[in-house]
């Protein structure tokens, strides 16, 4: 990162169920570390201050926005990220009815959406819409319109019937 | 943009060291972080330590005890809402949590970090000065519980002296039955901050069901949360009958909204006048178990 | 009809995968190793002012600071249809925001750091901040050599006035139409400024190495228009086009903000001061809503002469656009929509005076639906008052009126096949028009509005596309364009037409995104022709191939010509129900024959597409003559909402949007224009609300106080309804579709309140507030 000349702090997490030890400047935000010190790129930066959701991972298993979280706060912590969420290099079920239901469109907020849909599914097995539009609240999207999203989202809680793209036209 | 200005870090594993480090020459507590890291990407603090309060498990607490809800200052939006004693005890607060930005900063962000900001339109300011809620300060020089409404001294200001640290809050749950509401003006349904807003509380009096004790305090529409004595008083003694004609007259002498791009003063106004009638007609329901369920969209 | 393999099905994206597991690349994740430099721009704090002095000693000291530029290397004015644009300011300042100079340094953190130490020196003038002081006799010269600047044929500025062009156009004779009216009815309308507000900033690292070849990667709806910006601007240093290279990754939505040219040509400009090193410009968020295009704001003057029984007889507009600093590309939104500001109608006498202004606020450029949104708000919201004022029911009052196949437009041509009175039947069934809702709630007034709208592909007469294709070893074939993924799925829908064409899977499709060394010409990625354009090109290539490979096999193999056709990726024929010959076996390797010999070779097919029937040329008093326009899609869109009548909230219950696609490609992408573009539309009339403050500083570039809609804030039920009156020039009939879906948005909003509350608000945006306050003054 270049930035030879700040001090930095050792810190120990796991990342995508790897273990991890890196070196941290302070002032440095976990969305930098992971991206710029750690090579992952799945988070974005769409505003800086935590009002888009493209920064959102998970840390401990709760979605946060890693713009507004210091690389040095997780030493210790479990942090996950899209890169993450795949079994084996397979889709997880609810990026497949994304897949399948052409549900993004430029992608950008995509990974951010997803962290926070994983989330939710995880924590609320059959959500109703409202508690999805909740729980994506804090991701924007400018493309989609989010109802496509939705619908992914409720198909893999077993709400709604499964629409392949075959079937539907 | 990367945070240029540099400081260290420390996480200490008691109160005790917390405090120490605390009392240092430009050191400030990292809770939740959600407002420190964006000041600081801003450029409007600028520590040379950074005190990070998340080791301290004693400080994560949620307990009923005494009368009171005692909260620690490491609990998070999103914990409140989750909590079961919260839940049961306090529903408003979990309420108010669920109108917090959205869950990834709920995820972090902590109720007390919410107070210690004291910005104009704070969620948590209405809510703790209407309860009479208390703040409880640890300093190098011993404890201090600050009331509320002492507590919000102007935009940005609190009576939090420097080294001094939040460990918690305590809210002191009515005796008898009550019920509450929060209504939040925002410029959608979306995440926003308000532009507006209304707390309105009702319990029961021990003198029986038809005298009761209303508690009323708007947010976002001054310096800082305004307590309505006025409307209270109207209100208790209009006893069953609540007369919002009189109370909608009543709303711009307890409140001193300003025009500013979110919203411009008559709507601010003329918000809080419907927002305090929807207010007081939900918390009345649910006093009378025909309310709305905490949470539901009333606007 | 149908009977199509591939076309018509909602084929699943072929970057789908990509974007949903990290895999897909965005500007911003490009590695480009330790060498790479960080360059933070010097902005204009005034919206107006003349630079007197920079100092940039101190910012040179600092260590890890490379160079530091201003505008006195790059003296040298660009754009993409008038040249009033320059890298760096030169003399003067014309917005706040506006770039001045840019320190390059090792980390971003030490360029942020010395760009606090650069000095600018300015002498303030007093800014014009709206286009009625831009407009006075006396008023103060925004640009006062307009009348030195090079501009493409169609734009006729006024030199010695703010006036960069005006789009006159007279079509019959206005004044006797309105003699004939009836009645006559006049009325403004208003339209502020709107952001892109893409998830993605714009961003952009040039590299100009040592071998002085200058590769770009931009986050661009445009790469081919890029780089001969680029090549343009920067043909003082001696760069020929070939040497010039953009490579564009995916992107993160575009709207039209991340077209032409704004803010990468600092990347390719501050490349060429530090030859052998990539430097990096990235946009922060508050960068994006002040420093790159944002939608012009117009006020619409109005008047309309109809007679008793609805027909109208004559119609005058007046738009005048806030068009910003710099209208190279802008200038352009305000002739597109003086072509076509009487809307989808059948008008006799049209009188438009589109007049584009110059002003101290951030330049106005491509914004999706590029100037028909802005008019169609005023229009469509003064028809419905028209349709009142008489007594006719509104929907009647459209089609009675409605644009038909054959008749007259604006400018002289004849309107192309459409199914606009399909459109306004099903939509208006679909909204149950006529029927009245009342809701239990009596703080609630439920109401509908109702809207026709049109427009077509604003562009050069020659905007063409291209396309290469070539087929792998394993009958798996690439497809090379030049146009942009930003999001509305047209990599998926060329290898649908490329699948159709040479039965190959669209599984078994590749379609990238471009680099301009490797892929052939595109003009943009704009005004919904992407589909039609590179769509036929991919078409004609696929074609090239099939005709190549039928070719082969017959003069290889002994079949007859016209027996052959392709299926499952075979060769097979009608007259040997047999002969089925695998494309794999062949595409790269040929055919062998007996003797050991081969015959064909990898087979590479190319098709271009330029319409040779438009042209830009017609009388610039008048605007008849030319064919500027193509064609034009259109629809119809209607709305139902409740609002409450205390807090001046609207919620939807239902939005059903029709539009005359020509051909449904693919449903599901095709819904996706709809929900997502309706959305975006709503959300300019509902929630969007720029503020500038009296120095022309935009005091909301964030998302915390420029709102844009949420999860939560999406209406209960959005109805597409594709019509299919067939484009003839089309691929499979198809036409474009991408702007259209937000067009209609403002005006059945507006019609929607004035129906539920009897209240008619003729300025955007709608806010909850002004309803409320609107009621309570009523």
């Amino acid at each position: 990162m270049g930035d030879g000349d700040r001090v930095k702090k050792t810190i120990r997490f796991v990342l995508n169920g790897e273990k991890r030890a890196v070196d941290v400047a302070p002032q440095e935000t976990l969305l930098e570390t992971l991206r710029e010190r750690l090579g992952v790129k799945s988070p974005k930066c769409g505003c800086d201050r935590g009002d888009c959701g493209t920064c959102t991972v998970m840390i401990d298993g709760r979605s946060v926005r890693s713009c507004l979280v210091l690389g040095v706060e997780v030493d210790g912590a479990v942090v996950t990220t899209l890169e993450g969420i795949m079994e084996n290099g397979e889709l997880s079920p609810l990026q497949q009815a994304f897949l399948d239901r052409n549900s993004f469109q430029c992608g950008f907020c995509a990974p951010g959406m997803i962290m926070s849909a994983t989330e939710l599914l995880a924590r609320n097995e059959k959500p109703t819409r409202e508690e999805v539009q909740e729980g994506l609240a804090g991701n924007l999207c400018r493309c989609t319109g989010y109802s496509p999203i939705i619908d992914a989202v409720l198909e893999t809680a077993g709400v709604v019937s499964k629409g392949g793209s075959d079937e539907r036209s | 943009m990367p945070i240029t200005h540099s400081f260290d870090y420390q996480k200490p594993g008691t109160l005790r060291e917390a405090l120490a480090l605390l009392a240092r020459k430009n050191a400030v507590a990292l809770a939740g972080g959600t407002d420190l890291i964006g000041y600081l990407k801003e450029e409007l603090v600028s520590p040379e330590l950074l005190v990070d309060l998340k080791g301290l498990k004693e400080l994560k607490r949620i307990e009923h005890r005494g009368g009171a809800l005692h909260i620690g200052a490491l609990v998070t939006f999103a914990e409140v809402i989750d909590s079961k004693v919260i839940g049961k005890k306090l529903p408003v607060l979990a309420e108010i949590s669920k109108k917090v930005a959205s869950v990834g900063i709920r995820n972090r962000a902590t109720l007390v970090g919410n107070l210690c900001s004291a910005v104009p339109c704070l969620d948590t300011g209405p809510i703790l000065v209407a309860m009479d809620a208390l703040v409880l300060v640890k300093g190098k020089k011993g404890s201090r519980k600050i009331p509320a409404e002492k507590w919000f001294i102007a935009p940005r200001k609190t009576a939090r002296k420097p080294g001094e640290l939040v460990t918690g809050i305590s809210i002191p749950l009515p005796r008898g039955k009550a019920a509450a509401c929060y209504l939040k003006l925002g410029r959608y349904r979306g995440e926003d901050l308000a532009q507006a807003s209304v707390f309105v509380s009702i319990e029961q009096s021990s003198r029986g069901a038809k005298a009761r004790n209303f508690r009323v305090a708007f947010g976002s529409v001054g310096p800082v949360p305004c307590r309505a004595r006025k409307i209270e008083k109207a209100l208790a003694a209009g006893g069953a009958l609540i007369d919002m004609v009189a109370l909608t007259k009543l709303v711009p002498a307890e409140i001193s909204p300003i025009s500013d791009i979110r919203a411009s003063k008559e709507y601010r106004l003329h918000m809080c006048q419907v927002m305090l009638e929807r207010a007081l007609a939900a918390a009345d329901g649910r006093l009378n178990g025909t309310g709305p369920a905490y949470g539901a969209s009333l606007l | 009809m149908s009977g199509h393999k591939f076309i018509g099905k909602s084929v699943v994206r072929v970057d789908g995968k990509a974007k949903l597991t990290g895999a897909a690349a965005f500007v911003d994740d490009l590695e480009f190793g330790p060498g790479l430099l960080h360059a933070v721009i010097i902005e204009s704090p005034h919206a107006y002012a003349k630079i007197k002095k920079i100092d940039f000693a101190k910012a040179l000291g600092v260590e890890g600071v490379v160079k530091v530029v201003t505008g006195k290397e790059f003296p040298y004015r660009f754009g993409l249809y008038m040249h009033d644009r320059y890298v760096f300011a030169q003399d003067h300042v014309r917005f706040v925001g506006e770039q001045v100079a840019a320190v390059i340094a090792r980390t971003p953190a030490v360029a942020k750091e010395a760009a606090r130490l650069v000095k600018v020196e300015y002498e303030v003038l007093k800014p014009v901040l709206d286009v009625e002081t831009a407009l006075e006799e006396d008023a103060r010269l925004i640009h006062p050599e307009l009348g030195n600047y090079h501009h493409v044929p169609w734009f006729f500025p006024k030199k010695d006035t703010n006036i960069a062009h005006l789009r006159k156009v007279r079509k019959g004779d206005a004044e006797q139409g309105f003699r004939e009216a009836d009645h006559v009815f006049d009325d403004t309308y208003m339209v502020p400024r709107y952001a892109h507000c893409s998830i993605e900033t714009h961003g952009a690292i040039g590299l100009f190495d040592h071998s002085r070849r200058l590769t770009v990667w931009a986050a661009s709806q445009s790469p081919h228009t890029q780089r001969h910006l680029f090549a343009e601007a920067l043909a003082p240093l001696g760069l020929k086009h070939k040497d010039v290279r953009v490579i564009a990754p995916s992107v993160g939505g575009g709207f039209g903000g991340k077209a032409g040219v704004s803010m990468e040509i600092l990347a390719a400009a501050l490349a060429t001061t530090v030859q052998g090193s990539p430097v990096k410009v990235h946009w922060t968020r508050e960068q994006e809503f002040y420093n790159t295009y944002q939608r012009q704001g117009v006020v619409a003057k109005m008047r309309v002469g109809v007679k008793n029984d609805g027909t109208i007889t004559a119609l005058e507009q007046k738009l005048y656009w806030d068009a910003g600093a710099y209208v190279e590309y802008g200038a352009n939104v305000v002739n597109a929509a003086g072509l076509s500001a009487s809307g989808p109608y059948r008008i006799p006498n049209v009188h438009i005076d589109s007049v584009c202004v110059y002003t101290n606020l951030p330049p106005g450029g491509p914004y999706r639906g590029f100037g028909y949104s802005e008019f169609l708000f005023g229009l469509e919201s003064h028809f419905n008052e028209v349709a009142k004022k008489l007594g006719i029911d509104p929907v009647e009052f459209r089609r009675k009126n409605a644009i038909c196949t054959g008749d007259v437009l604006n400018y002289g041509g004849k309107m192309n096949p459409s199914g606009l009175l399909e459109c306004i039947d099903k939509v208006a069934r679909e909204i149950d028009w006529g029927k009245r809702r009342v809701s239990d709630d009596p703080r609630k007034a439920i109401g509908k509005g109702f809207a026709l709208f049109w427009k077509a592909p604003a562009m050069p007469p020659n905007a063409s596309s291209t396309a290469f294709l070539k087929f792998n070893e394993d009958g798996s074939l690439n497809i090379l364009v030049s146009a942009m993924e930003i999001g509305q799925g047209f990599l998926t829908v060329m290898a649908q037409i490329a699948a159709e064409v040479l039965s190959v899977p669209p599984e078994k499709i590749r379609v990238e995104t471009p680099d301009t060394d490797r892929n052939p010409y595109e003009w943009q990625t704009v005004a919904s022709h992407i589909t039609w354009g590179t769509g036929n090109a991919v078409k004609k290539a696929a074609i090239d191939a099939r005709e190549q490979i039928f070719d082969i096999v017959s003069s290889a193999l002994g079949q007859p010509r016209e027996s052959l056709y392709l299926d499952d990726e075979q060769v097979r024929s009608r007259s040997d129900a047999g002969f089925g010959l695998p494309l794999r076996d062949f595409v790269i390797n040929g055919i062998m024959m007996k003797d050991g010999t081969f015959r064909g070779g990898p087979i590479i097919g190319r098709g271009m597409f330029m319409p040779e029937f438009a042209s830009a040329l017609s009388d610039p008093e008048t605007s008849q003559g030319g064919k500027p326009n193509v064609h034009y899609t259109v629809g119809a869109s209607a709305i139902e909402i409740e609002v409450d009548r205390e807090t001046g909230r609207i919620t939807i219950p239902k939005v059903v949007l029709g539009v005359d696609c020509g051909k449904v490609l693919n449903p599901d992408l095709l819904k996706g224009q709809v929900t997502g573009g309706m959305v975006q539309g709503l959300a300019t009339v509902l929630y969007e609300d720029m503020r500038f403050d009296g120095k022309g500083r935009l005091l909301n570039p964030n998302f915390t106080d420029y709102k844009i809609p949420t999860a939560l804030d999406t209406p209960e039920e959005i109805v597409s309804i594709f019509v299919e009156h067939e484009q003839p020039d089309g691929p499979f009939g198809a036409r474009g579709v991408g702007e259209h879906t937000m067009i209609p948005a403002a005006p059945i909003i507006a019609n929607a309140i004035e129906d539920a509350l009897g209240i008619r608000i003729r300025s955007m945006p709608i806010t909850a507030e002004k309803i409320a306050l609107a009621i309570r003054d009523s």
